[in-house]
Formats: C-alpha cells, structure tokens, sequence
C-alpha cells in the first residue's frame, strides 16, 4: 500500500520571470486523499496542470503512476475536475459523457452502463435530458466529477472542486468524495475550504509562493497543539512556523 | 487501432454536434436557400445566356457559402476549447494532442462537407428540373474539388487559430480566399507589370498563396463543358490535400508546443 501514485521531485515551473512552482518535492501515497492548500498565485492550479501532462516543468520530474504524464496512456489513469467546468453548452450531461467516453476510448455499452450509475451517484439523473447551458454551478460541478469518474480512474485530481457550492450541494460533494475514498480511490484536491479540507483528508500539502512549506497528515494537528488545519495555515502563512 | 479510432470519432462527432446545434449557421442557410432557390430555378424569358448567368450566381452563392462555414468552423474548433477552458478536462483524458488536431479537424471537414454536399445536391435537382445534365461527371468533379477546397481552409483556419487571434484569423482567411478564388489565375500578368518588391511580393504570393482557383469548375457547369481531364482533376485534388495536410503539420507542430 505504500507505492506512491504521484511524485514530483524538485519541480520548477517558470512563466517568464515569475517562478510559479520552485523546487516542489510532493507525493501521493495510493489511497491517500491530501487536500492542496495556498493563497490565490500560490502554484496550486499550475502544479496540478504539471501533473496532468497539460504543463511541462522547467526543471524536476513529474511521475504519475511511474510514468510521463505527458504520455496519453499514463493519463488513463486519472480523472480530472477543473476549477471552472465550462463543458460544451449545446450538450446535455448524457451526450457530454458519451463524448468522454469515447475520447477515453470505452466501447458504447460500457459508457452507457457508467452513465446511468454515475448520474445516480451525482444526482443529475432528472436533469439528463437538459442542456449544460440550463445547469446551475454546483449541478456543472456534478457533471464535472462525473467527466472526472467515468472511466473508473485510480487518482482523482479535482481543481476546486467546492468553489461555488451551496451548503446542501457541499455536504453531497463530501459524501461523494468519501465513499470513492472508501472505495480506495486517490484523491488530490486543491482548495481555499479549509473546514471541508479538514473533514476529507488524510493530509495536507501547503504552498506559499511556489514553494510547499507544509506536508503532513491532518490527524496530527490537534496533537501538535495546532488545534485545528486554520490555526496550522495561518501559522505556516503568516509566522512561516513550519512543521 | 480501434481506442484510437473511438477517440477520433467522439471528436468528429461533438464537431458535427456543434455545428448543427449552432442558430446562426441555421439563419445563414435559410438566407442562402432563400437566394439559391429561386435563382437556380429561375428561367427569365426563355433566355439560355440568362440562365445561365443565374446559374453562376447560384454557384457563387454556393462557393461564398462554404467559404463562411469552412472558416466558421475551422477558425472556432481550438479556439473556443481554449476560450471555454474545456480544453483541460479533454486533454487529461488519454488523448493525444495529435489525435485531438486529427479528430476536430476531420468532424470539421465533415461538416463542412455535409452543408457542401446539401448544396450542391440541391443544385444538381434544380438543373435537372430544368432539363439540364443533374448527376454528370463534371458535376461530380466540382463537388469532390470543391469539397478538396473546404478541407483546406479548415486547415488553414486550424492553422491560423494557432498563430492569430480568432477575429484576425478568419478575417485574413476570409480575404486571403476569395482573393486567390477570382485573382490568383491574374497574379503572374500582375507581376509581370510590376516592377521592384511589388513584381516579388506577387510572384511569392504566386508560388506560396493556396490556389482556389485550382478547384473552381462553376464555368464548366454553367456552359455544359463537361469534366476536366482525370490526370488534371487528379493533380489539383493532390495539390489541395498536400497543401491541407502542410497546414495541419504546421498546427500540430505549434499545438504541442503551446502551453495550456
């Protein structure tokens, strides 16, 4: 159980001048749900465009299952959740996922077996027929994590994926997320939620400028004396106390 | 071999999607109809030289049109990806980049070629009625050159999305076309009565510049003249296709290297 499902080991990620990611050493043991924390421009959202193959790093090695994930195989593995699930307006959930499931390569039955277990599972069953453009965002998000699930993948990568819900939709999000960690599922998740991050994970991951000052498991924190994972991000943020 | 194939054919279908669910393109068919049909059936007083010059409005209408629908949805396949950021969730999925150009490009084509094909049979119905050839040879030649012509301005529109903003692409397109289309067979003249940069400007524009005028055989259908040779029909077809696939090339070499 301890093969790792990613690693990242001195990755550097530079736009110009600006470093985005600076020499960022991270893994993600199989099984293992680790929420991504940071201030706006911290590098979350470009170290998990590294790790989906959509970014190449400067500098460092990114491994996803012991792969490139730049190589579209490796990919197969993943199912990814961006931050904004813009999807394609003119469709409805049925024909969006159909679509995915012939990008991922599925034969017609399997899809159409995964659609009608995965639009149960989100919820959005009544809501088939309708085209995206009529969705509300926490309903987008719902298509969003069933894009994500279609194909079954070992590692979710999921861009925040509570930005823009209301409280009941959180709540169902929360639940959904852990029954696919029950399930054995790897979940790596970016987010500025830090109760929601604190309920889910098993450990936390905290960037500040590039750089990830924090990585640990979440359960320690009360043993620490930190308390709670607020007191522990305003502390590695604000006072740079690093665990 | 056939993951692959499934992947293309998601992508050609969600081109096709697209563009029939698309309102605007609706309008500018009911538009086109509306001038084709009445043209093409048109026979002003008995006059076979005015039928005919109705017939080669209808044809020009049919070349503007497939022009607009070429660059509309060559220029919008990346573009609106990019623009919509549902680009990312796609390329996490295990595609290539590659394959992604090759299955947008081909649903492009394909529609591109469904409006043709529509057009052109509609054509062929309204000569018939009129007692002309309908289904000839030479009518076959100008539908698969025309068609050879719309698969290289999707590539050219791909292409283009990649080095231009959209608005800029399909406006340099949408000149640089029929440009070529009424005044690219004139160019050598041209640049025989110019004299310094201008003489060499056209004399590249010439050798460099995709010649429409390659894939234009409306003068042959009009007049009756009948088809082209097969060795000449044959070279421009592979000068169309060589030239598209040039351009996708070209699009795929700065896909990849495009950072998201």
């Amino acid at each position: 159980m301890n093969e790792n499902v990613f690693e990242l080991s001195g990755v550097c990620r530079s736009f110009g001048a600006l470093k985005a990611v600076d020499d960022l050493t991270l893994s993600l043991a199989r099984g293992e749900v680790t929420g991504f924390l940071g201030t706006n421009g911290a590098g979350k959202t470009t170290t998990i465009k590294m790790l989906i193959g959509l970014l190449r790093p400067t500098s460092g090695t990114v491994r996803l299952f012991g792969g490139d994930p730049a190589d579209a195989a490796t990919r197969a593995r993943i199912g990814y959740m961006p931050e904004t699930a813009y999807y394609y307006p003119y469709l409805n959930v049925r024909e969006l996922l159909a679509f995915y499931g012939g990008v991922c390569g599925m034969d017609r039955r399997t899809v159409r077996s995964r659609t009608e277990e995965l639009l149960e599972e989100v919820e959005l069953a009544d809501a088939a027929r309708r085209p995206l453009r009529t969705y509300s965002k926490g309903m987008l998000q719902r298509a969003g994590i069933a894009q994500a699930l279609l194909h079954d993948p070992d590692l979710l990568v999921l861009d925040e994926p509570f930005t823009g819900l209301d409280p009941l939709a959180r709540i169902h999000f929360r639940n959904l997320l852990r029954r696919l960690r029950d399930r054995g599922k790897s979940i790596f998740f970016s987010s500025h939620e830090l109760g929601e991050t604190e309920l889910l994970c098993d450990h936390v991951a905290i960037m500040k400028r590039g750089r990830c000052i924090y990585h640990g498991p979440v359960d320690r924190l009360a043993g620490d004396g930190r308390g709670n994972l607020e007191r522990l991000f305003l502390d590695v943020l604000e006072k740079g106390v690093v665990a | 071999m056939r993951r692959r194939l499934r992947r293309i054919g998601a992508l050609v279908r969600l081109s096709l999607l697209e563009l029939w669910r698309r309102n605007d393109l609706f309008a500018l068919l009911v538009l086109a109809l509306a001038l084709l049909v009445p043209l093409s059936l048109a026979r002003p007083f008995g006059t076979a030289g005015a039928t005919r010059f109705y017939d080669d409005a209808a044809l020009l209408l049919v070349w503007g049109y497939s022009i607009f629908v070429s660059l509309g949805v060559g220029a919008r396949l990346f573009p609106g990806e990019f623009a919509s950021r549902s680009i990312y969730p796609l390329l996490a999925k295990p595609v290539s980049r590659g394959e992604l150009l090759a299955g947008k490009y081909v649903g492009g084509v394909v529609a591109a070629w469904s409006a043709l094909a529509f057009f052109y049979a509609l054509w062929a119905v309204s000569s018939a009625l009129r007692g002309g050839d309908g289904l000839s040879l030479c009518l076959l030649q100008a539908f698969a050159l025309h068609a050879v012509f719309s698969a290289l301005v999707v590539a050219a529109a791909v292409a283009g999305s990649f080095l231009l903003t959209p608005s800029a692409n399909a406006t340099l397109l949408a000149i640089l076309f029929p440009a070529m289309l009424f005044f690219g067979r004139r160019l050598p003249e041209f640049a025989e009565g110019a004299r310094g940069p201008v003489r060499l400007l056209a004399r590249a524009a010439y050798w460099i510049a995709p010649h429409a005028e390659f894939f234009d055989m409306r003068q042959r259908l009009v007049h009756g003249w009948g088809g082209v040779d097969p060795a000449v029909f044959l070279a421009a077809a592979g000068y169309g296709i060589a030239y598209a696939l040039l351009l996708l090339l070209l699009a795929r070499f700065l896909f990849e290297r495009k950072s998201l």
